[in-house]
């Protein structure tokens, strides 16, 4: 049996504006952890701070509500710790790209089966709408005093060359859409990464409904294969998706960008070199018996020899 | 003799640590005990470093102290560096290469000590030369000057090894080695052992500097005999463990169960977490006796955070830092008394403020410690004052984080750090892990933070139930609750987590007193101070004043019954503050959690240890009425 996307809400009362994308991301994650079944003790949400930082707490599995910025080592723990948790962050733009770019740039370099929902709306909601790392230069949006002085960082094309093995978009209006790049995200095997463009009702009136509307496209209704199935694709399938990265003014492409299916994810290079680390991870591991440690002073000599001496 | 000071120095990168590593191999062959601190620049090659060791036939030695007995030296900065540091009479073994250097020639050396040494030189009619320098110090302290070519040394050997003279260089600092284990009459055959220790199935390495080491360790015997020879060792250990404070933290916290290590790169605590990432995969016999997962964050935000993060799955997790690094903790920190996470934090403290004296000690950061991160939760702070202190803290540490579910600091310093140390091996077979109140199986709707106890029982992420955590104020769920009756409940159960710790640590653990009894002079200092301290207080037990020393162990919850008992004995004047920073921090601690104030104090914030020397003067001087020495000994 199946559990439904309402045995994933929480009793918590949904604290956002009537109308925020953010409903839309939480419709669509329920839909996916349905579909895909997650069992709820063996899922955990994280998040960092803002609008988004409260995601965990409407959902009905494992959530943990971290520092601004800080999603993603805390997720990291986590994971390692654990790896047969599934562990998806939610995160703002002013969250993961501008106090926790670092972050989000170092879990690309190491691809740890993590999914990122990144809940871009180019605004800081919750301190009033000061304009986020997303917001493009020039615009005005009617909550800030002058127009944004700083340029936009791109998304897709920071997670393309940070390392990240599954790249997409989607919007939070198109639930079913962004159900299925989330299943997809969860489903594949190192950091996935998946924006989501989302109107700020209350302090963006630039990027609302009718804006994303007009421009919204999907990537699949064409011929598009985003998906690295062999090794020697990488360098066409990253470039190709690189160049759609860059589409971004008139029409905005929506759908997968990149796939890379022959990564080797962080947890596998662990394996690689502690061979017990998948079946026996930090987590399970028995450290004592009966209250005393599992090294008692023989291993300990014979463990630490090196530092040794035996007195002539 | 039974006791002796010595330093060893060159250039950092020239190999004078191995050096060192290697005489104390053979020196703890030979039964004997050693304690050695490194002093060292920020710089990888090229600057002045040295090894400043205690060598005892009659106890394993916890002081360092001035003046030394012998001097030896891979370039000329030694000789200009440490002659002062020579008692009258002492010796020292130099390359007779640099006796024309100068200290104009020597552009590594920092220009104040050039200045200082210049006004030195011309009031003693040195004219700044080694050779001139070398010449007053045998004529006026009767320093017994060892000069030996160390080309000639090389090229010897390069012939008999078949080896280009310019490839055979790099085994210069062996030279020390030999000349220093031929004075001190070490037995050649364990030195040899030392560096097949050293130098396991390399061969090659070992042979080369065999043979240097025996050429010149020959050639020192026949020319001066074993002028210093040692006191066969009065020791009776069948073994010791030789080991750096680092290490023995690794060591401990693998015996400990730490299972997740996250760090980022800094002086002085970088070393630990290479060792227990080269330990990362545990076998005895070929049988697998678990793993530690080593990772190297982008940043020490990182690093608290992935800490916390698999600490909330069960495995016992810690970082490593020094002050730079926990500054950038303090917010994790923070989450982490929140949402009463076990973490442990090892706090290695080096010179600061900001970058301050990134390769030199101090204990300047006690009272950051003590507070740092915004709001108000409980936390284990513990200090501790030696390696084998070191070692049992470093376990106690995660059953104290478990059994209150709150974050514990455990303060160390450089000094510890980078000391290598002689010890017993430790023994396990009294090691207590206590995880505390672990849930391994939930029944019913899990609360995380069950009010109906203090320390509510602890369900870990992937347990037969689902929590949550926020560090907003959060109901007995986990989620946000701002309800002011929730917030005085939640706030009280976290507070009082230290009170509990408070009543059930014994105090004991937490302060020791070493007197007999009828002391009237009272030392209290706590870290790297204890050995000094201890051997300091007797010392001045024979020369007739009667002094103990109080070691603080625990600052978090304070022992502040037996630390009040024990002040109230002693005078006022005659209680004295003895630390590695500025403000006498832990009698800023002492006065807020006991009322009682500490007047005198002895300082010393140049980066350098405290020596023996000059805590006995200093001591002295304070009873004769000053309240604050600052010591600045040490170059």
């Amino acid at each position: 049996m199946v559990r439904k996307p309402v045995e994933y809400q929480s009793d918590v009362w949904v604290d956002w504006c009537p109308g925020c994308g953010d409903f839309g991301i939480l419709a669509s994650m329920y839909r996916a952890f349905s579909e895909l079944d997650l069992s709820p003790e063996k899922t955990v949400v994280v998040s960092g701070i803002g609008c988004s930082g409260k995601t965990p707490h409407f959902i009905k599995t494992n959530g943990v509500h971290t520092l601004h910025g800080r999603a993603i080592p805390f997720a990291m723990g986590i994971k390692l710790a654990n790896p047969e948790l599934t562990v998806i962050i939610n995160g703002g733009d002013g969250d993961l790209l501008g106090i926790g770019i670092g972050h989000f740039i170092a879990l690309g370099r190491r691809n740890i089966d993590l999914t990122i929902i990144l809940h871009n709306n180019t605004v800081y909601g919750l301190t009033k709408g000061q304009a986020s790392p997303t917001l493009k230069r020039g615009l005005k949006p009617k909550s800030l005093p002058k127009p944004n002085i700083q340029d936009a960082v791109n998304p897709i094309a920071l997670a393309l060359s940070s390392g990240y093995t599954f790249i997409a978009r989607g919007y939070s209006m198109m639930v079913d859409h962004l159900k299925e790049l989330i299943k997809k995200a969860i489903q594949h095997k190192g950091a996935a990464f998946i924006e989501v463009l989302q109107p700020c009702i209350t302090y963006d009136n630039i990027h609302t409904v009718e804006y994303y509307k007009k421009r919204v496209y999907k990537m699949e209704d064409s011929d598009w294969n985003p998906i690295v199935e062999k090794i020697d694709e990488r360098e066409d399938k990253m470039l190709k998706a690189l160049a759609k990265s860059m589409e971004y003014d008139e029409k905005i492409p929506i759908g997968v960008f990149y796939q890379d299916k022959c990564a080797v994810s962080f947890e596998e290079r662990i394996h690689e070199r502690i061979p017990t680390y998948l079946e026996n991870p930090p987590a399970k591991q028995k450290i004592e018996q009966d209250g005393r440690p599992i090294i008692d002073n023989i291993t300990f000599k014979k463990i630490f020899n090196q530092y040794i001496v035996e007195v002539e | 003799m039974y006791e002796l000071s010595i330093i060893i120095g060159g250039p950092q990168g020239s190999g004078l640590e191995t050096s060192a590593s290697i005489l104390t191999y053979s020196l703890a062959r030979s039964g004997y005990g050693v304690l050695s601190d490194r002093e060292y620049f920020s710089n990888i090659k090229g600057r002045h470093s040295y090894v400043h060791l205690t060598i005892s036939s009659e106890k394993i030695p916890t002081f360092l102290t001035y003046p030394v007995q012998l001097v030896a030296g891979l370039d000329h900065e030694t000789i200009f560096t440490h002659f002062e540091s020579l008692e009258d009479g002492g010796v020292l073994v130099y390359d007779l290469y640099i006796e024309e250097k100068t200290l104009d020639t020597t552009p590594s050396m920092e220009e104040d000590l050039k200045k200082r040494l210049n006004l030195k030189f011309k009031k003693f009619g040195i004219d700044g030369s080694v050779k001139s320098l070398i010449k007053y110090i045998s004529d006026v302290k009767k320093i017994k000057p060892i000069g030996i070519n160390y080309s000639d040394v090389i090229n010897e050997v390069s012939k008999k090894i078949a080896l280009p003279a310019s490839q055979a260089a790099r085994y210069t600092s062996s030279i020390v080695i030999g000349a220093v284990a031929g004075l001190l009459n070490i037995n050649k055959s364990n030195i040899e052992y030392s560096l097949i220790r050293r130098f396991g199935d390399r061969r090659e390495l070992i042979q080369h500097n065999k043979i240097i080491i025996d050429l010149v360790y020959d050639k020192v015997v026949e020319e001066h005999g074993p002028l210093m020879k040692l006191e066969r060792s009065k020791l009776d250990h069948r073994e010791l463990m030789i080991a750096s404070g680092n290490d023995v933290i690794a060591m401990a916290k693998i015996v400990g169960g730490l299972r997740y290590q996250s760090y980022y790169p800094i002086t002085p605590a970088a070393d630990e977490s290479f060792m227990i990432e080269s330990y990362e995969k545990l076998e005895v016999d070929g049988k697998d006796a678990g793993s530690v997962v080593v990772i190297q964050t982008e940043d020490e935000i990182a690093a608290i955070a992935s800490t916390i993060g698999a600490a909330l799955t069960g495995a016992r997790a810690s970082t490593s830092t020094s002050g730079p690094g926990f500054s950038l903790m303090v917010e994790g920190l923070g989450w982490a008394g929140m949402n009463e996470v076990p973490i442990v934090i090892t706090y290695y403290q080096r010179g600061g403020p900001s970058t301050g004296l990134p390769t030199r000690g101090s204990q300047s950061d006690l009272l950051f410690t003590l507070y740092a991160s915004h709001g108000e939760f409980p936390r284990i702070v513990l200090a501790s004052g030696d390696h084998t202190e070191a070692f049992y803290d470093a376990i106690e540490a995660f059953n104290l984080a478990e059994r209150y579910q709150t974050p514990v600091i455990h303060l160390l310093d450089k000094f510890l750090a980078n000391s290598i140390k002689t010890l017993v091996p430790p023994d396990l077979s009294s090691i207590v892990i206590d995880r505390g109140d672990l849930l391994s199986n939930v029944s019913g709707e899990y609360r995380r933070f069950d009010i109906s106890k203090t320390i509510s029982p602890r369900a870990v992420l992937g347990a037969n139930t689902i929590m949550w955590y926020t560090g907003d104020e959060h109901d007995e769920f986990g989620h946000i609750d701002e309800d002011p009756e929730n917030r005085e409940q939640m706030y009280r159960k976290r507070m009082e987590k230290l009170r509990i710790a408070d009543e059930e640590i014994p105090e004991e653990k937490r302060m020791y007193y070493y007197g007999v009894g009828d002391e009237d002079v009272l030392l209290v200092g706590w870290g790297f101070v204890k050995g000094v301290a201890i051997e300091t207080v007797n010392t001045l037990y024979t020369k007739g004043i009667r002094a103990g020393y109080l070691h603080i162990k625990m600052f978090s919850p304070f022992p502040s019954k037996s630390v009040k008992n024990l002040l109230n004995r002693f005078e006022e004047k005659k209680i004295i503050a003895v630390e590695h920073n500025y403000l006498a921090q832990s009698s800023i601690a002492v006065r807020s959690s006991v009322g009682v104030e500490i007047k005198k104090s002895i300082v010393k914030y140049t980066g350098r240890p405290i020596y023996k020397n000059e805590l006995v003067e200093a001591v002295l001087r304070v009873l004769e009425g000053e309240d604050r020495v600052v010591l600045r000994y040490g170059p």
